[in-house]
């Protein structure tokens, strides 16, 4: 066993270094700006934005879906779904990843733990359905909702958010091949088995999203709360005390090479969305807190120890605005943050990271979730979707993906595409594919 | 120098193995099965706990430990919902006292929002109604209810759940052992009550003094608790003592007020909602801002929804109050977080309401009353808690 995990640290070690050397001959070029550095880059003009999209009920055939959208600038079709592929039935379609090579993207649900694999390589604007996960929970000794996607060299790095004994919060993280083969389970650090971290009297054993610095052999996952509250109804929810009490509270530092955590922060309020600088001098991430509406950091001191503060506010924390998704742009001097519950995206210069300045604020619509933008950061696409009993309701509940452009002073809507009035659903996350990708010279 | 035979040492070792074997308890057999939990189950239900009455069993549902292993593993298989994500356990939840202490009511497949708290499986057995409005008469038909609302685990239909069963490959031969037939609607029932049949819980603290003689097993202040609950606090009217075995309910349903200030009062409530976003910061929220993304509270009327008579309105059943300390929040929509908001709730008289039962009154306890009786209730947390949670637990949850 300690062999196995020997040779599979060289072997990372040696994926990592290789991927030093790509990420530094494309610093200039590098990927859109919140992906695995493992990842291949798409440098210029995205052509197709993927859209992992919940069925909703009275709409279409009610079933999750992912949805294609044409970005080509110049094609007939721009702006327009040109494919849909439903898989049946709503799984509470969350979030997904991109493989490595970029061939594969997948799919969880959050509500019965099913994953999808969908081949965007092969046709690029017609995604097919290549694998389904149906034992994610069996596999994994009881992990339930899987999460964030994150590409490692030949395997899928997996957050779950909870698990099958309670519906609670504890939960784990996993791994899988990029076959879709199950290779391992790391359940949490909790103050009844810290395996070996700091910060026993923070440990809460939640998890939400994941991301890694190779360079400094980091990882940091972040905690949300447990299936029962992510597919409870909202409003319910917030007025039930118990219930609130069930969210995470902590950032946790992992080795990356070992799996093993190191540190675990307390970081109030639902630490959700994780993104690394990309600069190499920079050792730091941004995370933003749901429920008590923060910009925490997360860097290395002067001593080369971790430390976590909280850095700024979101609006007012005081009316919960609800952060939800962050982007951060590839020169490390900008963050996008949206809130889901005033609808509105805010910029930040982070030239500071102890500092962050709110620079620019847009209502994007009634609601508003995630959001990508390209590595130039001239393109920014947003989604309205949070979760299916926390959206809004009524006429409230818009349900869209809009293509924003960025000329430095002002957003400039360019499309928008109504996922109810097309059929599809509660639009979610979004991630961007080009067919040059998978052509050579 | 003394020396011993080699076949002394043998012996002394045979002998230790045994006592290693044989204490403490094994929670799971050697081999990996449930078959010790089931032999335990059995005698558990032939000579209930220390202040508990016998077991009625039921002629046509004899208990025996296959049952109690199949009900065992039915109740913790989460395959037997719509979607494969609800089991009984996941609202019945061994570690949180057979019910969810992390919600007020639970929610079901997909979501859903239920309007009442789980109640909890302990010394169900006893029951002579099931569910807060007391709809269903046995815990051999409770099973349908659940298996078929669409909002908890929404089947389809009964065949849905028997083709689920017939195609689960670990359920092969099981229903035939114990029941030398097929899984149908009938056994189906009877399999899942012998489990839930021998989760008794009891030889509290309380039962060993009360019904054990040991006066050292209480404080004076589980005394007093004791004095008032049976007195000046009138609880004993509705929770039930007897000389030599307690199950704290008259069977009845009452008007406590829970229910008229919850369908009335709060869901026309137009006050902020006091959420706690972070621990020990709690902020107003507008009542709009939570309407924006809430569906609206539903409406409960109790006992009233199953018998129509209007003089049944806000009728909820009277609980066992065993092992309460470990099934929080309380009441039937689980409204109240602690016991000492539930004695607090009956010392200020309930809710005023036009069908206010006439035996909740204002009691006047004071502090000191009002603690006392909490450590009362705290003293009816049975001895066997991680037994029936590791029980729960030695089969397989089905995914």
């Amino acid at each position: 066993m300690k062999l196995n995990y020997f040779a599979f640290s060289l072997a990372t070690s040696f994926a990592l270094a290789f991927a030093f050397s790509v990420a530094s001959l494309n610093s200039a070029q590098a990927d859109e700006t919140c992906q695995s550095p493992y990842m291949s880059p798409i440098t210029g003009q995205e052509e197709y934005v993927y859209v992992w999209t919940l069925g909703m009920e009275g709409v279409g055939d009610a079933s999750d879906k992912l949805v294609t959208i044409d970005t080509r600038p110049d094609s007939d079709t721009y702006g327009k779904v040109i494919n849909s592929l439903s898989v049946g039935d709503r799984h509470e379609a969350h979030h997904s990843g991109l493989s490595e090579d970029r061939r594969f993207l997948w799919a969880g649900g959050l509500d019965d733990s099913k994953i999808f694999i969908f081949d965007i390589a092969s046709d690029p604007s017609k995604p097919t359905l290549s694998k389904t996960i149906d034992s994610f929970v069996k596999d994994t000794g009881g992990a339930v909702g899987p999460h964030t996607f994150y590409a490692l060299p030949g395997r899928m790095l997996i957050t779950a958010l909870s698990n099958d004994r309670d519906h609670g919060g504890k939960t784990a993280l996993v791994e899988y091949t990029n076959d879709g083969e199950f290779i391992s389970t790391q359940w949490m650090p909790d103050a009844s088995d810290m395996k070996g971290a700091l910060g026993k009297e923070n440990a809460d054993g939640y998890n939400y999203d994941v991301r890694v610095l190779p360079r400094k052999n980091v990882m940091l996952t972040s905690a949300f709360t447990g299936w029962s509250n992510y597919m409870m109804d909202f409003g319910k929810m917030l007025a039930d005390g118990e219930a609130m009490k069930r969210f995470g509270q902590t950032v946790t530092l992992w080795d990356l090479h070992a799996r093993t955590p190191k540190k675990v922060f307390k970081v109030p309020g639902a630490p959700l969305e994780i993104r690394w600088a990309r600069q190499d001098n920079h050792n730091w991430a941004f995370t933003t807190t749901a429920l008590t509406s923060k910009i925490w950091l997360i860097y290395e001191d002067d001593s080369g120890e971790w430390q976590a503060k909280e850095v700024a506010d979101i609006g007012v924390p005081a009316d919960i605005p609800l952060p939800v998704d962050i982007s951060i742009s590839a020169d490390d001097t900008k963050l996008w943050v949206n809130s889901f519950l005033d609808g509105t995206t805010r910029l930040f210069d982070i030239s500071d990271p102890h500092n962050p300045k709110m620079v620019f604020e847009k209502k994007i619509g009634t609601q508003v979730n995630m959001v990508s933008q390209s590595w130039d950061g001239k393109r920014l696409y947003y989604s309205s979707s949070l979760l299916a009993n926390w959206d809004k309701k009524g006429e409230d509940n818009q349900q869209y993906v809009k293509l924003y452009t960025w000329d430095g002073t002002a957003l400039n809507q360019e499309f928008e595409v109504d996922f109810v009035k097309e059929g599809l659903g509660r639009a979610h996350q979004m991630r961007f594919g080009a067919a040059s990708l998978y052509t050579s010279g | 120098m003394v020396t011993y035979p080699r076949s002394a040492s043998i012996v002394l070792a045979a002998i230790l193995w045994t006592v290693i074997c044989i204490w403490p308890p094994h929670f799971v057999a050697a081999d990996g099965s449930t078959e010790d939990f089931d032999q335990r189950a059995l005698a558990r239900v032939a000579t209930p706990p220390l202040g508990l009455p016998k077991v009625f069993i039921p002629g046509n549902n004899p208990l025996t430990a296959a049952k109690i292993a199949l009900g065992r593993k039915l109740f913790f298989d989460r395959r037997l919902s719509h979607n494969r994500t609800m089991s009984c356990g996941m609202c019945h939840i061994p570690e949180q006292g057979f019910t969810n202490n992390e919600v007020a009511t639970p929610i079901g497949v997909r979501g859903r929002s239920l309007r009442r708290n789980a109640p909890t499986s302990y010394n169900i057995a006893y029951l002579e109604s099931m569910f807060h409005d007391a709809r269903d008469t046995s815990l051999e038909t409770q099973i349908f209810g659940p298996l078929l609302a669409r909002e908890e685990m929404a089947n389809p239909s009964i065949g849905f759940v028997f083709a689920t069963i017939e195609a689960a490959p670990d359920y092969e031969d099981l229903f035939e052992t114990a029941f030398d037939e097929p899984a149908n609607a009938h056994n189906l029932g009877l399999a899942l009550a012998s489990y839930e049949r021998t989760i008794l819980s009891a030889n509290s603290p309380f039962d060993q003094w009360k019904y054990g003689g040991d006066e050292s097993a209480v404080s004076a202040q589980v005394k007093l608790g004791f004095s008032l609950f049976t007195g000046k606090a009138g609880c004993a009217a509705c929770h039930l003592i007897g000389d030599e075995s307690a199950l704290f309910t008259d069977h009845a349903l009452h008007n406590t007020g829970i229910g008229y200030n919850s369908d009335t009062v709060i869901r026309a409530s137009e006050e902020p909602v006091q959420v706690e976003i972070a621990p020990g910061i709690v902020i107003p929220l507008a009542r709009k801002t939570v309407t924006s993304v809430g569906l609206p509270r539903l409406r409960d009327l109790g006992r009233m929804e199953v018998t129509h008579d209007t003089s049944d309105l806000f009728l909820f059943k009277t609980p066992i109050l065993r092992n309460v300390a470990l099934s929080a929040p309380y009441m039937h929509d689980g409204s109240l977080r602690t016991l000492e908001e539930v004695v607090r709730f009956y010392d200020q008289g309930g809710h005023p309401n036009p069908g206010l039962d006439p035996l909740v009154q204002t009691l006047k306890l004071g502090d000191n009353g009002i603690t006392a009786l909490v450590a009362f209730l705290e003293s009816l947390t049975g001895d066997n808690v991680a037994e029936l949670e590791a029980d729960g637990r030695s089969t397989e949850i089905g995914n």
